[in-house]
């Protein structure tokens, strides 16, 4: 099980990385929204975690490119703000605050994990 | 004189014995004699041809054939017989006799040849005392008896008289009866040419008559004009080519080219009565001229008869009066001048209303007995749209009219009111055509126009000729069909406010310098006439509006004398206190506003009779009940001694409250889109500092590991807030649980215990325990920790107590008026610290509002929103130097709203 982390903050992948390593899946980041659609490509992962606020190109542009070019990944949207709103994100298949406490996201990918 | 005196008197020494004889010597030589007597006398009777010649001759001849001393010729005339011709005897003869009157008249009366014979007696006496003998024989053509020739004194030849014999009588009645018919014819002949005399000398004098009358009509000043009973001109002398510009040849055989159409109805009138033989004498009216001219004639109008004394014709002499009666009206003009002018302008000093005003003023205009002039309009400044605007026009509309107002409209003899009256409902009056085109002219000030630059240039105009004038004027031309006016600037103050123009259109009457010298100082008086007026409604409006302001307005306006007394009120002011008008005024103020018994000291009204000076500001005013912005204006008499005040108020308490919740909300939304800011900067580090320490915690034995768990708890703690400040703007989701208020600021406490110690503040706890919350635990945590740490910054060296205990509150009386008990948590926190401003305090929950330079001015308000969130309310007191308390209600049964 391949999962492909993305955020812009390096410390983040870094925690989340080991985490979710810990939990005992194959962990790629990119620290980037364009480094993000380079690395999917790549790699070929099985689901995504993704940041919305990042510099280059924001998590929602991300996560129509990934969903265009695999409709079947399913994408975490990870965010520090509520994203709710906006109808972009419903595309996604969870939306999750961030948090110090990765339970919740852990859950959440387990959940996906099961459904397919 | 009796004849006996006479007859003595005149035969005295004469002889005239009479012989027998003589009548009886008939011989044929006298026979002879007499025929050649009779043919001598007819001979020489028929050689002239003058009647009185030969009546002479007759007498002279036949005295000198039968031989007398005298013979009388007499004819008869008006019955009486008068002496035409005489030979001798002439002085004695008396002139005329009647028919039977001596000899004479005897032989007249007997139709035969009578004799006289003074010496013998005899039944009638001859009137002649001188003779003695006499014959006379009457003159007869037929029967008709035409005078009497008699002969007197028979003479013989050695100088005796004798009696006429009958011989005598023969020869005498032969000789008459040819003398009868040579007289007779004489006087037919002489009759005949004695008419022919006369017809010729009367055809010689209507000759040099009809020249004379003639020379007479040609030269004459008057305009001499004859007609037809149907007014056709039959003739048309000079002077009428002179005075109506018609040629003779273009007058004749026309009805009447001078008569102006409006008249021609009352001239058949006139013709009608000429007709009945009448003569009209002084006709005073006006007759036209080929160019359009309205000119006064004076007109004597008689009928023309012929022979037979019938009336077939009309003359007319007419003289041009307009000299005259310009001189009269000159005349009339200045004597009246003075007179009409104070008459006006005290007319209309009394008037009030702009639209009378100015009706009379071009009434005045255009009357006759006033300026005279035919049509005037009134045009004025409408200075907002910068144009000239007719307000007002008078004048006839054509010259039907014009005849009709002139000659009813006049001055004389009446007072004011009945000019008014025929003003307001003559033909002058409003609606009139050139009203109406008056009013529908606008002339833009920024064209150059006669209009327009009698406004500019503030100096009158006299066009005498639009064709040739400078700045022709369309407008007036077209719509007016004005051939020559005037215009005049209405000036008051040196400010023009309108102009005046006039024009003669129907009497085409030039507009001299004399009329624009009276208009200039009628328009003097009607400028500032116009502007009283329009001051006067300006003035009227804005008290009427005033009037509806100060009654309408829902501000409380009143006005208060200087003795505290109230003077007016608006409606407002009688509902708010709610009592009708008539209650209130004349009350003093502090009674009915106040409800006190003497001038309240922070009375705007009291602060600005003691400083004269206007006040305006906020005043909480518990008797009515709430916050009211005032302003209170001083009033003045025209001496600067302070009459009272004006005041106004508004109830602002609403508007405070409202005020405050805007400016609330206007912070908030700042907050809260900077909250989200912060919030979504510091989530990541913390993301980052709680995921690695969440693994250290894991990781590490005993003691570092409870070292972890505190990085974690707090980073926990921290991310809490984070979500909750971020639905501090968004819909917030609280979930709430029962906490024990003890252990609620037993955490807090412990959290805080350091800092406490730090500023050497003491920390006292007096907290009922049974007291249970239903709260949101961090966000209630927080709201509460933030006033204790607000309570420990402002401290220092001194005691924070925070106390928590139960109190109930009574609910407003229902309708039985049962109270309803509720029971609310107090918890409190006082310190002993700086305190806050009394200004500060209403400010403080205010978000941004901080005293402090480090702080954010976000922590009171967002607590005051936890507060309020959970359905309790904070209260604050403080006293600078003494410390604060700070009260958090939270209600203890029901459900949180």
């Amino acid at each position: 099980m391949k999962i492909l982390v993305v955020d812009d903050e390096k410390n983040i992948l870094k925690l989340y990385q080991a985490e979710l390593e810990d939990e005992g899946y194959n962990v790629v980041t990119a620290n980037s929204g364009k480094e993000a659609l380079e690395v999917f490509r790549q790699e070929n992962p099985d689901l995504v975690t993704l940041d919305i606020m990042m510099p280059d190109i924001d998590g929602i542009q991300v996560l129509r490119q990934l969903k265009q070019e695999n409709p079947q990944l399913p994408v975490i949207m990870l965010t520090a703000y509520d994203y709710r709103d906006d109808f972009s994100v419903w595309v996604s298949d969870a939306y999750v605050v961030k948090s110090s406490d990765l339970a919740n996201l852990k859950a959440t990918i387990k959940q996906i994990i099961e459904k397919k | 004189m009796s004849e006996q005196d006479q007859s003595q008197s005149k035969n005295k020494g004469v002889n005239r014995k009479p012989s027998d004889s003589a009548y009886h010597r008939t011989t044929d030589a006298e026979q002879l004699r007499q025929l050649r007597v009779l043919n001598a006398l007819t001979t020489s009777i028929i050689s002239t041809t003058d009647f009185q010649d030969l009546l002479g001759k007759i007498a002279i001849e036949s005295v000198k054939f039968f031989n007398a001393c005298g013979s009388i010729l007499r004819l008869l005339k008006d019955g009486r017989l008068r002496v035409e011709a005489c030979s001798g005897l002439c002085e004695d003869v008396k002139p005329e006799l009647e028919i039977g009157e001596g000899m004479c008249g005897r032989a007249a009366l007997e139709r035969r040849t009578i004799f006289f014979n003074r010496s013998e007696s005899a039944d009638f006496q001859c009137v002649m005392k001188s003779i003695e003998v006499g014959i006379c024989t009457p003159l007869k053509i037929g029967d008709t008896l035409i005078g009497t020739f008699g002969l007197y004194d028979k003479m013989t030849v050695d100088g005796n008289i004798i009696p006429f014999g009958e011989n005598d009588r023969i020869t005498l009645e032969g000789f008459a009866s040819v003398a009868a018919i040579v007289i007779e014819k004489s006087i037919l002949y002489e009759n005949a040419l004695k008419q022919e005399t006369e017809a010729l000398k009367a055809k010689k004098e209507s000759e040099e008559l009809k020249d004379y009358l003639e020379g007479l009509i040609g030269n004459s000043l008057d305009a001499i004009i004859t007609t037809d009973l149907n007014g056709i001109v039959t003739s048309w002398n000079y002077a009428s080519e002179k005075m109506f510009g018609y040629s003779s040849e273009e007058a004749i055989g026309k009805f009447l080219p001078n008569m102006p159409h409006f008249l021609v109805d009352t001239e058949k009138s006139y013709m009608a009565q000429i007709k009945r033989g009448e003569t009209i004498k002084d006709l005073e009216t006006v007759r036209k001229t080929q160019d359009g001219r309205i000119i006064d004639v004076n007109i004597n109008m008689a009928p023309i008869k012929n022979v037979a004394g019938i009336v077939i014709g009309i003359s007319r002499i007419s003289r041009d009066v307009t000299e005259r009666k310009m001189i009269e009206k000159d005349l009339l003009r200045k004597n009246n001048e003075l007179s009409r002018l104070l008459f006006i302008s005290s007319t209309m000093r009394g008037t009030l209303e702009l639209d009378r005003l100015l009706r009379m003023v071009l009434t005045a205009v255009t009357m006759g007995d006033g300026l005279g002039f035919n049509r005037a309009m009134l045009f004025l400044v409408n200075e907002e749209a910068d144009t000239l605007e007719g307000a007002m026009g008078v004048g006839p509309a054509n010259h039907d009219e014009a005849w009709e107002i002139w000659s009813r409209l006049s001055m004389e003899n009446k007072d004011i009111h009945t000019i008014m009256q025929e003003i307001e409902l003559g033909q002058l009056s409003k609606g009139s055509l050139i009203d109406k085109l008056c009013r529908g002219i606008t002339v833009s000030l920024k064209t150059d126009t006669v209009l327009t630059s009698v406004v500019k240039d503030m100096r009158p105009f006299n066009v005498t000729d639009v064709r040739t004038g400078p700045l022709p004027d369309p407008v007036l031309i077209q719509q007016l069909g004005t051939i020559a006016y005037a215009v005049l600037p209405l000036i008051s103050r040196d400010r023009v406010i309108g102009v005046l123009w006039v024009d003669n259109l129907y009497s085409r009457k030039p507009i001299t310098d004399h009329d624009m010298n009276v208009l200039k100082g009628f328009t003097d008086q009607i400028a500032s006439a116009i502007e009283s007026v329009r001051l006067f409604e300006h003035v009227a409006r804005a008290e009427q509006e005033l009037k509806n302001i100060f009654e309408s307005i829902s501000d409380l306006m009143y006005i208060n004398s200087s003795d505290y007394t109230i003077k007016k009120i608006n409606r407002a002011v009688a509902e708010k206190i709610g009592k009708p008008q008539e209650e209130i005024v004349g009350k003093k103020c502090y009674e009915i506003f106040h409800g006190m018994d003497g001038p309240w000291e922070l009375c705007p009204h009291h602060k600005t009779i003691s400083t004269n000076k206007p006040f305006v500001g906020e005043v909480d005013d518990p008797n009515l009940g709430g916050t009211f912005l005032i302003s209170s204006s001083p009033l003045f008499d025209k001496r600067g001694a302070l009459t009272g005040t004006v005041h106004i108020a508004r109830d602002v308490s609403e508007i405070k409250k409202l005020k405050e919740k805007i400016v609330s909300i206007e912070r908030m939304a700042a907050l809260g889109e900077m909250a989200a800011k912060v919030a979504h900067e510091i989530r990541n580090p913390l993301l980052s500092i709680g995921g690695f320490a969440r693994r250290l915690e894991r990781r590490l034995d005993t003691d570092l590991r409870e070292h972890a768990k505190i990085i974690v708890d707090e980073v926990r703690r921290l991310e809490g807030i984070l979500n909750n400040t971020l639905s501090f703007v968004k819909s917030t989701i609280t979930e709430r649980k029962e906490v024990t208020a003890a252990d609620l600021i037993n955490d807090i406490t412990t959290l805080l215990e350091p800092a406490v110690n730090e500023r050497g503040n003491v920390l006292k706890k007096e907290v009922d325990h049974t007291v249970q919350l239903m709260i949101n635990y961090d966000r209630f945590k927080e709201a509460v920790l933030n006033i204790i740490s607000n309570a420990n910054n402002a401290t220092e060296n001194g005691t924070i107590a925070i106390r928590v205990y139960q109190e109930s509150i009574f609910s407003v009386p229902d309708l039985l008026g049962q109270r309803a008990e509720e029971k609310e948590a107090v918890i409190e926190i006082q310190d002993t610290g700086y305190g806050i401003k009394e200004e500060d305090l209403d400010r403080i929950f205010d978000p941004f509002f901080t005293t402090r330079p480090t702080g954010t001015g976000l922590g009171l308000s967002i607590t005051k929103r936890i507060i309020e969130e959970h359905g309790g309310r904070i209260d604050v007191e403080s006293k600078v130097g003494d410390g604060t308390i700070f009260k958090i209600y939270l209600p203890l049964k029901g459900e949180p709203e």
